[in-house]
């Protein structure tokens, strides 16, 4: 058999005809830009939503992890501490002589004294009463900053040698700025001693601010005070003395060893120790951890904004390249080679693609911008890095480049399967076959055509309505995901602050300095304060309740029939919870006890005056309280016999006096004798709102991109579905059917789509905000127990949104449907 | 049932492009016309102002008794759903919707509820097609469909469009043979064709050329009967 040989196109090697033919396809492509430039735009613009968002959302990790490190680096933070025991000190030098001694001294690079005291703080202003507990850190100024956990200045001037035992001392930053107090002014500390503030300043240990026995955000209400050695001695009565040392170890030093050196060093000046690695600090340990949490948190969204993206993305570029597949269809049968017949095509897709990438930049670097703006308002750091993750861009950023040539070319590859003649004919891209249509076409709905012909033309391309129904509905589902997360947030912040007021919403917690008789002098002078009508003594204990998981408990024991307040049960009754405990739903939950369930405790029982000891015994669960703080416990003063604490209290619930508000309060008792603070009861409850307000700042700003993303995949959808019919329904208006009759089988159209979006993204959304409430939050932020709550608003605009903008959208094509030119449209032929 | 009194059309703003030039027209009802010219005549033109798709230059267009030139919108889509039909030359028939959905369509847009699909379909040979989708149909079964779909319009004036453009002759011709027809059932038919073969089926041909109509009358080899026609 002899094979002819195949005839070559000539023009194939004629470099002037590949120039022309270059030139020609340019100027196409060109055209096809004039064309095609709103919705080249359009959808540039949705995947630089998808990508940008990604990258946005995705950054902080990286961001804060890297400004904590710097941050920590800039001021030197400890690599471990030795706490004296409470009320405990040495000489001052001694610490650092017994740190000197020990074996491996080499290891040490620098070590520092300090003077660490509790103390009362008043920083009120003309207009605001602020009173609140604090703590006096005194160090060597003789270089300005201390060595080891320096100084941050952030507003006001820094101390320096001679300030040193003067009346004179910095402030924590965070107390500020929550505070708004000015850069410079007096504060007055515990025994009543005045003290000039010049300045404000940051310090690792104060980055986050948790005081014991209170919830991680109290940066308001809890003041730093850092002054000279010499100052601070003088303030604590602790002169020549000191009761804590911070090292820094060299980077080849095995710290532990260290520690473990200079602990016993220290023991052996007959003083009890506690060593703390720098990981243990509370404020490392939280800076750190909550950059994990917070970032998974984020990840699930913009992951899902990603892939709702890059779906929808897909889905619009497919069709608008295959519009153009009667010219496919030409090409082919003109015997163009499949890759020069996509080149068109590919030209589209590359102008998306490159605008696409262009446009992530500016959306990632526009919500990175407003995360950061957050960020730096809730976390005070001095040094804050927010480069534009080009690593964590990089990927999604390929996906989005990636995209649209594929999109773009899978109609080529499509139509390069069948034989030319079928790619030319009428609709063949757009309706292979009839699509589902031939399946029901028994199945008839009710109405005349004109109600058929929206259902029919969705179940033509089901692929495609399809395709563009689940980029909506990704979308729909982090829109549910994201305003849910918002509404059970505020949600357990809501219960939580209804049940602290209670009856008595004003009801102040007033901390006495140690555990006091209730029939004590000083007690009693809370309660014959003027501003003061009635108190509730309570003993505020800290326990540990053994379950299948094992929760530490903060317990405030009081007279459950008091007249003030009490917690509001969910289950359970005052009456019968007896010598039981009422938990936190929450915390029963992890514990896995209900009401009537007996629990092992550890908890305090009395053995001296105001010492106690911790011994494990068993406690019925009397009740659930409404609160979602998980720590939040309270038991009946029944129970304190069983402590042998009868008549003991540390803390005093005050209601202020008719004509008295919280501030008079505040005043009035801060000045008498062993009261430590005096708080709103509702004070952290109203900080945690201040700062769930920013976080839910940024989840709104988001909101807002998923919702342009949203109505952009809607608008294109409906813009392409527009020409896609275009002849149908130049057809139509040839037939005499108005322009609103049109218009209306198109909404009907897009309403089905939207409303197949809209129940599949809710369904989605739900299951992403049980997993965010119930695996996420419950593992990162243990101590709320959230629920899974969805406003009315969140409803709405969830179905305002899916079902009205998107049946809607067909609406902005009216104008094009009105000017469009008949005879031509008619004309064409495809 | 139609007329047209000097009417011009010119497309273009810059050097004018001419497609109609002065011209005067009427057909009544049962009459069956056909237009014949060579391609870029102006026919299409001609049968777009008919049908109120387009509008004149000048001149007026009377058809049914609504002046189309002077028409507003509103009034033009109520024309169109009233008085004409059309059948293009590329069907332009639903691809969602099956035959007989098609030519349900036709009664839907004018508002009868007293039309048989089934029955019309068969009356232009497609009795066995209802079901069917139109990318199961032939060209000549499509264009059935969409002649099936202008007559469950019941509107007085049909007019096609080249509708044996894209069909081989014998199909061309059952198709015309459908329209004359119609014609005999009292609508006035206008056919657009450049095929003078198949003009001469007509008792009337009015023949363009360069937008001027140059003859109107019984075609000039004769009537002929369809058997006679050959290509
Ligand atoms: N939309 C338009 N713009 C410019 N010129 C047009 C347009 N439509 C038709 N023409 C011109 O009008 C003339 C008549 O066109 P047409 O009526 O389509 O011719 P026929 O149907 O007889 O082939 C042609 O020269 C054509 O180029
Ligand atoms: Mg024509």
């Amino acid at each position: 058999m002899v094979r002819r040989p195949r005839a070559r196109p000539p023009s194939k090697n004629c470099t002037g005809d590949v120039m022309k033919n270059t030139f020609l396809l340019l100027r196409w492509s060109w055209r096809d830009l004039r064309k095609y430039w709103v919705k080249v735009i359009a959808i540039a613009l949705v995947i630089g939503i998808g990508t940008g968002a990604y990258a946005g959302l995705t950054s902080t990790a990286n961001w804060r992890r890297d400004s904590n490190v710097a941050s920590m680096e800039l001021l030197n933070m400890y690599d471990v501490r030795f706490e004296l025991a409470t009320d405990s000190s040495v000489e001052e030098g001694a610490l650092l002589a017994a740190a000197a001694g020990i074996e491996h001294a080499d290891w040490i690079e620098e070590g520092l004294e300090r003077v660490i005291r509790p103390t009362q703080v008043d920083a009120s202003t003309a207009t605001d009463a602020v009173l609140v507990p604090g703590q006096i850190v005194g160090v060597d100024i003789s270089t300005g900053s201390p060595a080891i956990n320096g100084w941050h200045l952030a507003g006001g001037v820094g101390l320096d040698s001679a300030d040193a035992g003067a009346p004179v001392v910095l402030l924590e930053h965070g107390f500020v700025f929550h505070n708004d107090l000015p850069p410079s002014g007096v504060i007055t500390v515990s025994g009543g001693e005045q003290l000039e503030y010049v300045g404000n300043a940051m310090t690792p240990e104060f980055f986050i601010v948790v005081p014991e026995n209170t919830t991680s955000f109290a940066q308001g209400t809890y003041a730093g005070v850092f002054s000279s050695m010499e100052t601070a001695q003088s303030l604590t009565g602790m002169d020549g003395a000191v009761n804590d040392l911070i090292l820094t170890v060299t980077e080849d030093a095995d710290r532990d060893v260290v520690a473990t050196e200079v602990k016993a060093a220290i023991s052996d000046l007959g003083v009890g120790v506690n060593v703390i690695p720098r990981e243990d600090d509370p404020s490392y340990r939280l800076l750190f951890e909550d950059v994990e949490n917070d970032q998974e948190f984020f990840n699930i969204f913009a992951l899902l904004i990603f892939l709702g993206a890059v779906m929808g993305a897909f889905n619009l570029i497919t069709r608008l390249s295959e519009a153009q597949r009667r010219e496919i269809g030409i090409s082919m049968a003109l015997g163009l080679p499949p890759g020069r017949i996509a080149l068109r095509p590919l030209f589209v897709g590359a102008q998306i693609a490159l605008l696409g990438v262009g446009f992530g930049v500016l959306v990632g670097v526009a919500i990175g911008n407003l995360m950061k703006s957050v960020m730096e308002s809730l976390l005070l750091l001095p040094i804050w890095l927010t480069d534009f993750q080009w690593s964590l861009f990089f990927w999604v950023a390929v996906v989005g480049f990636v995209i649209p040539f594929a999109a773009a070319a899978y109609p080529v590859w499509r139509a390069v399967r069948v034989k030319p003649i079928e790619a030319i004919r009428t609709g063949h891209l757009a309706a292979r076959g009839g699509g589902l249509a031939p399946a029901i076409k028994r199945l008839r709905l009710p109405g005349d055509t004109f109600g058929q012909l929206p259902f029919r033309n969705l179940l033509r391309a089901p692929r495609r309505a399809v395709l563009t129904a689940l980029g909506i509905a990704a979308i729909m589902a982090v829109l549910v995901g994201f305003l849910g997360a918002i509404d059970s947030f505020l949600g357990a912040l809501d219960r939580g602050t209804s049940m602290i007021e209670g009856s008595a919403p004003d009801r102040m917690v007033v901390s006495l300095e140690g555990v006091l008789p209730v029939d004590s002098p000083h007690v009693a002078a809370i309660g014959n304060a003027d501003s003061v009508d009635g108190t509730v003594p309570v003993l505020q204990i800290g326990a540990r309740a053994q379950g299948e998981e094992d929760v530490d408990l903060l317990v405030e024991v009081m007279d459950l029939e008091n007249e003030m307040w009490r917690p509001a049960l969910t289950d359970g009754d005052i009456a019968t919870v007896g010598d039981g405990l009422i938990l936190a739903e929450v915390a029963a939950s992890d514990l896995g006890v209900g009401v009537g369930d007996t629990l092992r405790v550890t908890m305090p029982v009395r053995t001296g005056p105001s010492s106690f000891s911790f011994v494990e015994s068993d406690l019925t669960v009397g009740a659930l309280h409404e609160s979602p703080i998980r720590f939040s416990a309270y038991m009946d003063d029944s129970a304190l016999a069983l402590m042998g604490a009868e008549g003991a209290a540390n803390v005093l619930y005050a209601n202020p006096a008719a004509g008295y508000g919280p501030d008079d309060v505040q005043r009035e008792l801060f000045s008498l004798d062993a009261v430590g603070s005096v708080q709103k009861a509702s004070a952290s409850a109203d900080e945690l709102d201040d700062l769930m307000a920013q976080f839910v700042g940024i989840l709104q700003a988001v909101a807002f991109f998923v919702l342009l993303l949203a109505v952009l995949m809607a608008f294109n959808s409906a813009s392409i579905s527009f020409e896609e019919r275009q002849r149908e329904h130049a057809t139509m208006f040839a037939y005499g059917v108005r322009v609103r009759k049109a218009l209306r089988m198109a909404v009907v159209e897009n309403l089905v789509i939207g409303v197949v979006a809209t129940v599949v993204g809710f369904g989605g959304g739900l299951l992403m905000l049980w997993w965010v409430v119930n695996v996420t939050a419950a593992e990162t932020m243990p101590d709320i127990g959230l629920m899974v709550e969805l406003s009315p608003m969140t409803l709405a605009t969830v179905i305002v949104l899916g079902i009205a903008a998107v049946a809607l959208a067909p609406l902005f094509t009216a104008r094009r449907m009105r000017r469009m030119d008949l005879p031509g449209t008619l004309r064409v032929m495809e | 049932m139609i007329e047209l009194r000097n009417i011009s059309k010119q497309f273009g703003d810059g050097v004018p492009i001419v497609a109609l030039a002065d011209v005067d027209l009427s057909v009544d009802a049962g009459e069956f016309v056909v237009v014949l010219g060579p391609s870029g005549s102006g026919k299409t033109t001609l049968l777009n102002m008919i049908g109120a798709l387009d509008s004149p230059t000048s001149g007026s267009i009377v058809v049914d008794g609504t002046d189309v030139s002077q028409a507003g919108r509103k009034e033009l889509f109520e024309f169109r759903r009233s008085s004409v039909s059309f059948i293009f030359q590329s069907f332009n028939i639903f691809p969602g919707l099956t035959a007989a959905e098609n030519v349900q369509f036709g009664a839907d847009a004018t508002g009868r509820d007293d039309v048989d699909p089934a029955a019309i379909l068969q009356s232009v040979g497609l009795g066995e097609r209802v079901d069917q989708f139109p990318h199961e149909l032939s060209g000549g079964e499509q264009q059935r469909v969409a002649i099936a779909r202008a007559l469950a319009t019941g509107n007085p004036v049909m007019l096609a469009d080249e509708p044996t453009g894209e069909l081989d002759f014998i199909t061309g011709v059952q198709i015309l043979e459908l329209l004359q027809k119609q014609a005999a059932e009292g609508q006035a038919v206008l056919v657009v064709t450049h095929n003078r073969e198949i003009s001469r089926i007509a008792d009337r041909v009015v023949e363009l050329s360069s937008g001027r109509i140059i003859s109107d009358g019984p075609p000039a080899e004769g009537k002929a009967a369809l058997e006679e026609l050959h290509w």
